[in-house]
């Protein structure tokens, strides 16, 4: 909810969001609701619910790039419905802690643990293998201190997936085309 | 005449200096004076954690908070920089400039990436999630300049940098203005 109030609020069709998300059971989750003391928000009613440790680091760090849905513009790789597949293999697991930025966030490694687990499971629980076992802190620490050539080793980790089989597609995986301003 | 108390004075203070200027040398005095001025002027500029001082920690007695900008941030005029949610905003009010503070005056569009921070409340002491999203497309706004820098960090840490001009992926790449929307509440 407080995701849509962002972009909804941008977008400046605030009220019809709202409406719709007061609407939603929304005060009977679990998680205690709360006012937000703004003079904008006391005109329209505006609550949010708080947000999960991972929910944060995730908004901190990888959302204003990546989108609060993980799907932005073109020239940011989509994360929901794909990063699932690294996952399949043990090259493609490792490249996901040592993507320049996961390996090289300020976030400890128990942190960087739970928001892959969770980014994984929230946005790409489909693709995930049956098998997946969840990052432990101890493995992303050794992963994220080993220096690795990323772009490499995505090629690698794509071509053998897709050898594989694992891909529905070879373009599944596909990286953006770069744009020049 | 000077009055007997004068007197006694002088004598003392000359006394003194003179058993001082006996017994310590002038390199000495020189130098320990020297140390402490510089030991006085070094000592504001010791590395300070800002992350800490920033932190998100609730207002722990009435009206004091972790962060130096909540403590003196409002809730009710979203055109003046000390509005709560401006606490890592740097750049022209979108509030001042046609739009609100968090949505783009007319003429200009949102950009679809933005870095996000967090601001505390100093109503309700709680941290919220702020999307720091420059509207783009028309040249400067240049009213309401703000410069908020807490949990700003170097250029080379861009997702959480807010010098850089947010437009990416926008239909334009000239910064017109600053918002500030509401991501959500942290526990």
């Amino acid at each position: 909810m407080p995701r849509c109030l962002n972009s909804a609020a941008l977008a400046g069709g605030c009220a019809v969001a709202l409406g719709l998300a007061l609407a939603q059971p929304v005060l009977a989750q679990s998680t205690p609701v709360s006012n937000v003391p703004d003079v904008l928000t006391r005109q329209n009613g505006l609550r949010v619910t708080p947000m999960s440790h991972s929910a944060r680091v995730y908004a901190e760090n990888c959302q204003g790039c990546h989108g609060p849905q993980g799907v932005s513009v073109t020239e940011i790789p989509t994360l929901a419905g794909r990063i699932g597949y690294f996952a399949r293999s043990p090259e493609g697991r490792s490249y996901l802690i040592q993507v320049p930025n996961v390996a090289l966030n300020p976030s400890s490694d128990e942190e960087i643990a739970a928001l892959m687990n969770w980014l994984l499971y929230t946005y790409s629980g489909q693709q995930l293998p049956g098998d997946f076992k969840p990052y432990s802190a101890s493995e992303v620490g050794l992963l994220r201190r080993e220096r690795v050539d990323t772009a490499a080793q995505r090629r690698r980790v794509v071509d053998q997936l897709s050898a594989a089989g694992q891909l529905p597609s070879p373009a599944a995986l596909a990286l953006p085309r770069s744009v020049l301003y | 005449m000077k009055p007997i108390f004068a007197r006694r004075f002088d004598r003392t203070v000359e006394r003194l200096s003179r058993t001082a200027a006996q017994l310590v040398s002038r390199r000495s005095f020189l130098s320990r004076s020297g140390a402490w001025m510089v030991a006085a002027s070094a000592l504001p500029l010791l590395p300070v954690s800002r992350q800490a001082q920033a932190a998100d920690r609730p207002a722990k007695a009435a009206g004091k908070f972790a962060s130096d900008f909540a403590k003196h941030a409002q809730t009710t005029d979203p055109t003046q920089c000390n509005y709560w949610r401006y606490c890592s905003s740097d750049g022209y009010l979108c509030a001042c400039c046609g739009g609100g503070p968090s949505t783009c005056p007319p003429g200009t569009s949102p950009s679809p990436t933005s870095w996000v921070g967090s601001c505390i409340n100093p109503e309700d002491g709680k941290t919220y999630l702020i999307a720091y999203r420059d509207c783009c497309g028309q040249d400067s706004c240049g009213r309401c300049a703000c410069l908020g820098q807490e949990g700003d960090m170097p250029s080379y840490r861009p997702q959480v940098n807010n010098d850089i001009v947010w437009c990416f992926g926008a239909s334009s790449m000239v910064y017109h203005c600053s918002s500030a929307g509401l991501v959500g509440l942290v526990e």
